[in-house]
């Protein structure tokens, strides 16, 4: 976890590697089975040209970062928004970078404001948000 | 599977999707950590509780024939650690409906209780509907 919770500082990095192979296991421990995510035959036909991972599933991987910045700070009290501009590809490799922008404070509490980014090994962002973390020293 | 008893084009702001109920098992957990390539670290992560309760939504909209359904963003607070072996109710439901051209967008709302009744996390998922 994170020992220096201050202004700009950066969340260690998580890299992935999406394959079918993940995304249709993801897909049978969520029970999300749209096919855009799961059926070859039927993505290629769509706008999209193919399969795309889950959402969800890039989102699990910024949760890592968080969780493993935050511990159960982050468990147990944290708040995100995201957003997904462009899907992960079965073969992309994802990197989630994030960083505390600002410490707050409020009744005593502080809160340290992050924001992240998910982006593929092209450069394009894929998913983009901003997390909430209760870090008051005495919850942690 | 999709509620039948109701159309898309009757799925209004404030209906909501039936409540269902998953037993958080040591299994279903380890099979979502092994999905996301992760090691856990002995709770439920946030993010498997999420995604069931987004599954639940996802297969009860009655799409329109031909439609892809795309999540667009989401928005998630989460109020207690869920040890694993804990029992939850997602409830979800319809917050907004809205049309551009040819595309459509679902604002849904949910919210999980754990076995005590106790908030668990809360959310909002945008799904974009592509024809």
């Amino acid at each position: 976890m994170l020992t220096d919770i201050q202004e700009g500082k950066t969340l260690n990095p998580v890299v992935k590697h999406v394959t079918q192979e993940k995304i249709n296991l993801y897909a049978e421990a969520s029970g999300d089975f749209n096919p855009i995510h799961i059926d070859e035959s039927f993505a290629v036909k769509t706008p999209l040209g193919g399969t795309i991972a889950h959402g969800m599933l890039n989102l699990a991987y910024v949760s890592e970062m968080m969780t493993s910045a935050f511990g159960r700070s982050w468990l147990s009290g944290g708040k995100l928004r995201a957003r997904f501009k462009e899907p992960a590809r079965p073969g992309d490799t994802v990197t989630i970078n994030g960083k505390i922008d600002c410490v707050e404070q409020e009744d005593g509490i502080s809160y340290a404001n992050c924001s992240f980014e998910c982006r593929n090994q092209k450069g394009e962002t894929l998913v983009a948000g901003e997390a909430i973390v209760k870090v008051s020293s005495d919850k942690r | 599977m999709p509620d039948k008893t109701i159309s898309y084009e009757e799925l209004a702001p404030g209906y909501k999707f039936p409540a269902a109920t998953y037993e958080l098992s040591a299994s279903l957990v380890s099979k979502y950590l092994k999905a996301v390539d992760s090691s856990g670290d002995g709770f439920v992560p946030p993010l498997a509780i999420t995604a069931l309760a987004i599954a639940t939504m996802a297969g009860s909209i009655p799409l329109p024939s031909g439609t892809v359904a795309i999540h667009a963003s989401q928005e998630l607070e989460f109020f207690k650690l869920v040890p694993i072996g804990t029992t939850i109710e997602c409830h979800t439901g319809v917050a907004r409906k809205i049309a551009r051209g040819k595309m459509s967008m679902l604002i849904l709302e949910l919210e999980v209780f754990d076995q005590g009744k106790e908030k668990v996390q809360s959310g909002k998922a945008t799904i974009a509907l592509l024809t």
